[in-house]
């Protein structure tokens, strides 16, 4: 990144390869629209482009990134603040299966569908945290830095989120 | 450790967060406690769902959108090499046909503007040949009145022609046929008062040559004591020196009323030594008459 800030923008390709599938998932638990989401992506590399000079080496690319995306996504949802977060359960049940027995891919497909429908309820604090540790698999740390918060309250909102999405879960199997 | 404490720990628990020490404490205690078994079980169902949830992949359109904006990007930050460009751009932007265009016809809507307000402008000066045309009016009106005059002043009946020649009133000045007029009521009139009105109407136009001159000349055809009486003033009052001839003949005539020679005789004194006397023309006509010795010497030296 600190080349592509220099004014080598070729690459950015390289940058794109490597982070725009994290990115897109990212924007996809969020929002729950893939579309939606891809067209976020472009944004967010755009912004990238335009405000590189804002990148500083002392942050880790991945939070930067995850910066510019939250304020894509806060923007976003700002501007389409009536149509709320729905979720595209179709999408799922096309990107799974492949010689899985069909029952056990009903089975998963209810469950999936479900945690989906749980991870919609949520509020955006605590889906905001939970996707980043558990889907982006970043360390408490990591996120506190994106967050722009303390290790400490990030622990106590994963865990309580963690627990909100538990009992919606369950109530929405039962 | 406590159940509370044990729960706040089975996230990290699961995610492998916890330090080796807390990891073995909360393990110990998952061993006593069914309540907290349960509770990591289901946290670790919804968990482990989590890690199984598929991420779908990005459709292939990101890519070449990604790339295509790379490339825009690389143009447009090429396009800007050095802010005298932008200046240069931006002019080019502003002097565009369209541009031009709409400059044009603002600068076009101005004009109108401003000739409209030159027009309204115009129409209000234009309100000046309204006074001309007043003044035209008031030219016509004069003018109706003159010919009112002329037209009234051969009416048979007295009353009529004394209003036509009260129509002179309001003349400041008369066209030579009205004063013709005039001239031929005062000699010819028989009526006596409208022959004094016609003199009085006259001596008002008397600044005009044919005015004075035709009132000297009436001298000889008038043969009523009080129209000889009154144009003997008004030759006074002009200080008409024409008239002392006229005058003089006058008191030849042996016919002559006695008063009236006394005041043709004072005129006639008057106008020789260039002196105005006190206007008697408004004084009724006194037919007593009282001879006095300067009166006579007067007329014997005629």
């Amino acid at each position: 990144m600190l080349r592509v800030k220099a004014g080598d923008v070729d690459r950015m390709g390289l940058l794109f390869e490597r982070y725009h599938r994290r990115l897109f998932g990212f924007l996809y638990h969020m929002l729950g629209q893939a579309e939606a989401s891809e067209d976020l992506v472009q944004t967010v590399f755009y912004r990238m482009l335009k405000y590189r000079h804002t990148y500083t080496a002392e942050g880790e690319f991945r939070t930067w990134m995850y910066h510019l995306a939250r304020n894509v996504l806060a923007d976003h949802v700002k501007k389409n603040r009536h149509s709320a977060h729905h979720t595209d359960v179709a999408d799922w049940s096309e990107k799974i299966g492949g010689g899985v027995r069909a029952d056990d891919i009903l089975q998963r497909e209810q469950e999936v569908a479900t945690l989906h429908r749980a991870l919609a309820h949520l509020s955006d604090d605590y889906r905001e945290v939970l996707v980043l540790s558990r889907f982006q698999e970043l360390k408490y740390e990591e996120i506190a830095r994106v967050l722009n918060t303390t290790e400490g309250a990030v622990k106590v909102r994963v865990h309580r989120a963690m627990n909100e999405l538990k009992t919606i879960y369950l109530r929405i199997e039962n | 450790m406590n159940c509370e404490h044990a729960k706040e720990q089975l996230i990290d628990y699961l995610n492998h967060e916890l330090p080796a020490a807390d990891r073995s404490a909360v393990a110990a205690h998952l061993e006593e406690c069914t309540e907290c078994r349960q509770e990591l079980l289901a946290l670790q169902r919804v968990w482990g769902m989590m890690s199984a949830m598929p991420v779908p992949e990005p459709s292939e359109n990101v890519r070449p959108a990604f790339y295509a904006m790379l490339a825009s990007y690389k143009e447009e930050i090429q396009a800007k090499p050095s802010s005298w460009a932008t200046v240069w751009q931006w002019l080019q932007e502003v002097f565009t046909p369209q541009h031009a265009l709409r400059l044009a016809y603002s600068l076009g809507l101005v004009g109108v503007g401003v000739a409209v307000g030159f027009w309204l402008n115009k129409q209000q000066l234009a309100q000046t040949p309204d006074n001309q045309q007043l003044v035209t009016l008031t030219k016509q009106v004069a003018d109706m009145r003159q010919v009112m005059l002329l037209s009234l002043i051969d009416n048979p009946s007295a009353t009529e022609r004394l209003r036509a020649v009260s129509y002179t009133k309001e003349l400041s000045n008369a066209n030579p046929r009205v004063v013709e007029a005039l001239l031929s009521t005062l000699n010819h009139d028989e009526n006596v008062n409208v022959r004094l009105a016609t003199l009085e109407a006259l001596s008002q136009l008397a600044h005009e040559p044919a005015v004075r001159q035709g009132l000297v000349q009436s001298l000889a055809h008038q043969e009523s004591p009080l129209v000889q009486s009154a144009l003997a003033d008004v030759m006074v009052q002009l200080q008409e020196k024409r008239s002392v001839k006229p005058l003089r003949r006058l008191l030849n005539d042996p016919a002559l009323n006695e008063a009236v020679r006394g005041k043709i005789k004072e005129s006639i004194q008057s106008l020789s030594n260039g002196q105005s006397v006190p206007t008697t023309s408004n004084k009724p006509y006194d037919e007593t008459f009282h001879p006095t010795p300067a009166d006579r010497n007067t007329n014997t030296a005629v």
